[in-house]
């Protein structure tokens, strides 16, 4: 059946699919009503044609610019560096954050030949004075690419006039001591901060 | 933890199957070549996730295989085998990829192995830390610090990766991104400087007694760090010194200094001893690192090791054999290799379980 082991071949390249999830949505499918994979496959293919990315923060978007840059409820004062347009996602759901966003598109990482000229960095820097933003928020990963990245738009931004911080990392808000892993504790203790 | 049996397939020339361990002590005694040193291989890959003898996974697999695994059943000898802390640890090598699971379960790090099943070995090879290759040194004494602290080995780690994106940015001449990595390598590695010393100078204290006892030498033998930044250079004389060895370092496109050149000596009052001891005080200088070891873990983590030992008696007279085995610390269980014609029946205990090995079969005698 080549309808079948195409399509499970071209589910298996998704993320986080194997063969045995691939095989199992493509039967799925398979018994699903008509109308459900065809609004799954209009969806699919009208995707890439409908969702771009934003001209001023990078996120994605179906509107140009996007809702958050161009909500005047927003503290266009504050912005949020982040490494994907995902991340934007993310931290939007938790609700908790109201000003502006920046993606970067990349992580600086000279093993894999991504220098600082793959970032969206002139762009920030145009936002940030043509916008007057007083704080940028970097909130890429904890890891080492994640703070060279974090570390380089600091100097980068330096002269902008915009306070710098970083997101705090360490033991979840909520979380009991017991239930945090040894890393993360770990990791805890070297960052932890004066009272 | 201890092992209560662990099963092979395709390891290396061992026969595939099952073979009990619930003992506090476990015999393998064979001919040279027979499967004995593969076995502790075995119980090396389950407690650290890779081969003692350093290579690639492949190379574990038996000869015209393509895949290996091991599955190992541990628990708290204290406990018993339905105890909280029982569980079943395996790790598989198939198309090139290496899994470990817990229970079942797939588990990211291999981190995980060595803080369920931590084990310390004793092998021929452990002479190159008494000989004195730096950098064999540093893997002892990070294995050390890592057996212990997973944040030692975040720590490490982390340090290593920014000293490869590093190098890296050396070679391609990324100026601007050189002065960011500067700070972070520094902000690593000052606080790696920091757990190396206070280490070192806890298994000095441990160190030095056991050398005396088991070598009877009359004076005492230290352990010296000799870190590649001074003591006293705070992260801004790091980033300082960094800056100063630009030119340098981008003509030879690699970091010169910091953790990765650090040194570690043994030393009496006349300096360094590796370089004047006998290839006997090598001997035993390689094996009262691994006693302090063991040792070392038990004093900061409260429980004991595994202890893998691979013909380590062999080599030594009887007296230096007897001091040895008076000095070696208490395992949660011990693994023994012995050629057919040494004492081991001095060394035996009451539970201990002796397997004669034979074209990598075990059978119990």
């Amino acid at each position: 059946m080549r309808a079948l082991e195409d399509l499970v071949a071209l589910f298996a390249r998704l993320p986080g699919i194997g063969k045995k999830s691939a095989a199992r949505i493509a039967f799925h499918l398979l018994k699903a009503d008509g109308q459900y994979a065809a609004l799954l496959a209009e969806r699919i293919a009208g995707l890439k044609d409908r969702v771009r990315f934003c001209s001023q923060c990078g996120a994605y978007t179906e509107e140009d610019p996007c809702p958050v840059c161009s909500s005047p409820a927003r503290d266009h004062s504050l912005m949020c560096v982040v490494e994907q347009p995902q991340d934007v996602l993310t931290l939007e759901a938790s609700h908790e954050y109201h000003g502006l966003y920046h993606v970067l598109g990349a992580l600086i990482s000279p093993l894999d030949g991504i220098g600082p000229d793959a970032l969206r960095l002139d762009k920030l820097l145009e936002r940030v004075a043509r916008l007057g933003v007083s704080e940028v928020v970097l909130a890429t990963n904890p890891t080492v690419e994640g703070d060279t990245t974090a570390l380089y738009v600091k100097k980068v931004l330096e002269g902008s006039g915009a306070r710098v911080t970083r997101l705090a990392t360490g033991i979840p808000v909520g979380g009991d001591l017991e239930y945090a892993d040894r890393l993360t504790l770990a990791r805890s203790f070297r960052g932890r901060t004066r009272l | 933890m201890a092992f209560n049996r662990i099963e092979l397939r395709n390891f290396r020339n061992l026969e595939d199957g099952a073979v009990n361990t619930g003992a506090s002590s476990i015999f393998l005694v064979g001919e040279n070549g027979q499967g004995k040193s593969n076995f502790l291989d075995a119980l090396y890959t389950l407690s650290y996730g890779s081969s003692f003898r350093g290579g690639q996974d492949a190379e574990a697999a038996r000869l015209g295989e393509g895949s290996w695994a091991l599955e190992g059943q541990s628990y708290d000898p204290e406990e018993g085998l339905g105890g909280p802390r029982a569980g079943l640890f395996s790790v598989r090598w198939e198309n090139g990829l290496k899994t470990i699971r817990e229970n079942g379960k797939a588990v990211s790090d291999r981190k995980r192995l060595v803080e369920n099943n931590p084990s310390v070995i004793f092998c021929h090879d452990d002479m190159e830390f008494a000989r004195g290759e730096p950098e064999r040194r540093r893997f002892f004494f990070d294995q050390t610090a890592g057996l212990v602290s997973a944040g030692y080995i975040d720590l490490l780690r982390s340090y290593r990766r920014t000293l490869k994106a590093r190098n890296a940015a050396l070679k391609d001449r990324m100026i601007s991104v050189l002065e960011v990595l500067d700070l972070q390598l520094a902000s690593y590695g000052t606080a790696l400087r920091k757990e190396r010393a206070l280490v070192v100078a806890f298994f000095d204290e441990i160190f030095a007694p056991r050398y005396e006892a088991v070598s009877l030498l009359g004076r005492r033998i230290g352990v010296q760090y000799k870190p590649s930044w001074k003591p006293d250079e705070d992260d801004d004389a790091v980033v300082a010194r960094l800056a100063a060895a630009r030119e340098r370092e981008l003509a030879m496109g690699t970091t010169m200094s910091g953790p990765h050149r650090d040194r570690y000596s043994f030393v009496d009052e006349h300096g360094d001893f590796s370089l004047r001891a006998s290839t006997g005080q090598l001997r035993l200088l390689a094996l009262t690192l691994r006693i302090a070891q063991a040792e070392h873990y038990s004093a900061m983590s409260g429980r004991e090791p595994v202890l893998l030992l691979d013909d380590v008696l062999l080599e030594l007279d009887p007296d230096k054999r007897r001091r040895f085995m008076d000095n070696l610390p208490k395992g949660e269980q011990s693994f023994f290799t012995f050629l057919p014609g040494e004492p081991y029946g001095d060394y035996r205990a009451a539970d201990t379980l002796v397997y004669w090995t034979d074209h990598g079969r075990f059978t119990h005698t």
